[in-house]
């Protein structure tokens, strides 16, 4: 068989281009979703901000304890 | 075997980083030989039209997780053989069975398929036949090392097999592969006589 060649053939032509865009929109689907992680981790927003609230809300509370304390002595 | 190891490696690292240009590139160096690959198992069209977009969709879909070194023929030639196994199991389909009960009613053997009414000269056209005739293990296992020149071990992960299986199981489909182009040939033979 190997002396004699198999031709080689192809899908549709509107087949092949519909492949194409599904697989290339997946492509570029995974790419913007990795991206957006990334610059996601990568900004100092994505964890200081959360730090920062939760720093002032414990503020708030340590003040409110003292002056509740400080109110009963 | 289709494009050279550094050009591959190189297309498997820009792939796995979403590259649609590496993935232009892979689509045209292996769609036809795999579109190829499922029809001859098939022998549907439209069957291995579908099988080809279900290969490259998987493809896409699981980029990120190839190894810097994924040898993309075996790669693709596994994926489309797993789905062709997964479609016949799908539609509990027997091939051999339906050949065989095709064979059995007089005036209703299988059309030609494309390939076969395809092919131009005689000689490839028993070819296309007589490989159209074989049950699929025989089939599969001369398409992925004689059609598509996959070294034995390559084919041996294609097929899940221990190569020295494979190897054996290729010397058999070899002998009735050519079993059935002699056969095929005395029939012409004793028409025209």
């Amino acid at each position: 068989m190997s002396e004699m060649r198999l031709r080689v053939h192809d899908a549709d032509p509107e087949r092949v281009e519909r492949i194409r865009a599904r697989c290339v929109a997946v492509l570029e689907r995974r790419r913007r979703a990795v991206g957006s992680q990334g610059s996601r981790a990568a900004a100092p927003r994505g964890w200081l901000e959360p730090a920062i609230a939760v720093g002032l809300c414990l503020l708030y509370l340590a003040e409110a304890v003292t002056r509740a304390l400080a109110a009963y002595r | 075997m289709f494009v050279e190891r550094e050009i591959e490696l190189r297309l498997v690292a820009r792939l796995k980083a979403g590259d649609t240009a590496a993935f232009e590139a892979i689509y045209e160096a292996f769609r036809p030989r795999l579109f190829s690959f499922l029809a001859r198992l098939s022998r549907r069209r439209d069957v291995a039209e579908d099988l080809l977009e279900e290969t490259w969709l998987r493809l896409v879909t699981k980029a990120g997780d190839l190894t810097d070194d994924t040898r993309l023929g075996p790669w693709l030639f596994t994926v489309a053989r797993n789905l062709f196994a997964s479609w016949c199991r799908h539609r509990a389909v027997d091939e051999g069975r339906i050949f065989a009960f095709a064979l059995s009613w007089p005036g209703a053997l299988p059309r030609e398929s494309p390939f076969e009414s395809a092919a131009r000269g005689e000689t490839e056209r028993r070819l296309e036949s007589a490989l159209a005739r074989l049950p699929p293990r025989d089939r599969e296992v001369l398409l992925l090392v004689a059609g598509e020149e996959l070294s034995p071990a390559e084919a041996a992960a294609v097929l899940g097999l221990a190569p020295e299986a494979v190897r054996k199981r290729l010397q058999r489909a070899r002998e009735r592969l050519g079993r059935e182009m002699h056969e095929e040939q005395d029939l012409l033979r004793e028409e025209a006589g």
